[in-house]
């Protein structure tokens, strides 16, 4: 049987592959096609797209730490979360490669977090520090203000506001993290899903070796490893003395 | 906030396929649940799906770089290895998964037949995901059950028949319309 220009039935036949209904002699048939014919890949990448997303519709279930243990051993990984590999910051360092995109917007960033700054100020009762203050703007993925940080190097103070409160599940946190320039990152504590927090400012955690603060979304109660976020990274922004 | 963003995903994998083994652990830590979840819904018996769930990493780690980003979803990609190693288990140890007709969890089945949109949006499913449940509502509940049990189990149409206590002329009739109409549905969701 020729399938080559027939795409109603490869399409067909595509679906029952990927449901798991065709058996037997036409499944090896089909997938000897599947390996040689790119429009066969395709029709049946389509339907895994379709179909596939079926398998999160089991609740999810956190396995026993033991997988991960024996993942690690059996592939030569070292257990815990880091890794001998020359490349273990590699995930960081692209991170700081979006300081770049940064610099380019640091001009309209700083205006605009001077502006949040005053807007901030004249609701505190007591003025920031004129000096040695530092300011972030994280956004989201879709470049949206989601929160600033200013730090006060004089009171060793970090303030987190929400600009846009955030929706947070009962059993994850938020974890905010300093990226410095070289090492690995460091968390600076947990933040709520709205309103301000203040954390402490540690004293090496200034822009001159700290290009970027990132937050995480982690477990309740925050990642296990203090030098490593375990959850996606949802927002970031460059770490600028203003 | 969905933790499974796909952008997000397809950033740790190409990392992985660069031997990053913390991007590895990022990847394990946001996607083992729901895989797990998959494995031990195929399974059932916890020990297989935790063999199921380790095999099924440590060839995403070996096979990360022949991932293709514009073929195919990075969860599609992942539960289709897991998918894989749980049929070629089962077969290895000849063991027969047990199938309940309810394939599906009930909060899911739940949230499909419910009409309003708020118990699908609390299932955290990937938007792909929302979709296919959204459109899987729309077909009628025998035929949503054929396509689930053959999927979930890795049956043939004769095997989805005797399940079903149906002739398999028409169970192949339904699953064919069904795949027909779901592929129209997530079109049409698509383009809107």
């Amino acid at each position: 049987m020729n399938i080559a220009g027939n795409e109603r039935l490869l399409d067909k036949l595509a679906a029952e592959y990927v449901l798991g209904t065709l058996k037997g002699g036409a499944r090896r048939r089909y997938e000897r096609w599947l390996r040689t014919d790119p429009s066969v890949r395709r029709a049946t990448a389509e339907w895994q797209d379709r179909l596939h997303p079926m398998a999160e519709f089991s609740t999810a279930v956190e396995p026993p730490a033991q997988v991960w243990r024996s993942i690690a051993s059996s592939l030569g990984l070292q257990a815990g979360t880091r890794t001998a590999s020359t490349d273990r910051w590699a995930f960081w360092r692209g991170l700081r490669d979006d300081l770049s995109f940064w610099r380019g917007l640091g001009m309209a960033s700083t205006a605009m977090a001077t502006v949040l700054i005053a807007v901030l100020a004249t609701r505190a009762p007591q003025p920031v520090a004129p000096v040695n203050s530092f300011v972030a703007m994280l956004t989201d993925d879709k470049a949206q203000p989601v929160a600033v940080v200013t730090g006060d190097q004089k009171n060793h103070r970090l303030t987190v506001k929400l600009v846009m409160p955030q929706t947070v599940a009962a059993d994850k946190s938020l974890e905010l993290w300093a990226v410095p320039k070289s090492g690995s990152p460091r968390s600076l504590g947990l933040l709520s899903a709205n309103g301000s927090i203040t954390l402490p400012l540690p004293a090496d955690a200034t822009p001159q070796t700290v290009g970027l603060l990132a937050v995480s979304l982690e477990p309740k109660g925050g990642s296990l490893n203090p030098n490593s976020p375990s959850g996606p990274i949802i927002f970031k922004g460059a770490w600028i003395v203003i | 906030m969905s933790t499974l963003d796909p952008q997000q995903l397809k950033l740790w994998l190409a990392a992985v396929a660069r031997k990053d083994a913390q991007a590895f652990r990022f990847l394990y830590d946001t996607t083992s649940p729901k895989l797990f979840g998959f494995a031990l819904r195929i399974l059932t018996k916890r020990e297989l799906a935790e063999e199921v769930l380790q095999e099924s990493f440590v060839s995403i780690w070996n096979n990360a770089g022949s991932y293709q980003a514009g073929l195919a979803a990075p969860m599609t990609w992942m539960t289709t290895i897991v998918r894989n190693k749980a049929f070629d288990l089962l077969r290895r140890v000849d063991h027969t998964a047990e199938i309940d007709a309810d394939t599906f969890d009930k909060d899911v089945m739940n949230a499909m037949e419910s009409a309003d949109p708020t118990p699908i949006e609390s299932l955290q499913l990937s938007a792909d995901s929302k979709a296919l449940a959204r459109c899987m509502t729309r077909l009628e509940a025998l035929h949503r059950q054929a396509i689930a049990l053959a999927f979930y189990h890795d049956l043939s149409h004769s095997e989805v028949a005797e399940q079903l206590s149906l002739p398999i002329g028409t169970v192949k009739t339904w699953i064919r319309r069904g795949l027909e109409r779901l592929r129209l549905c997530l079109q049409k969701m698509e383009d809107a």
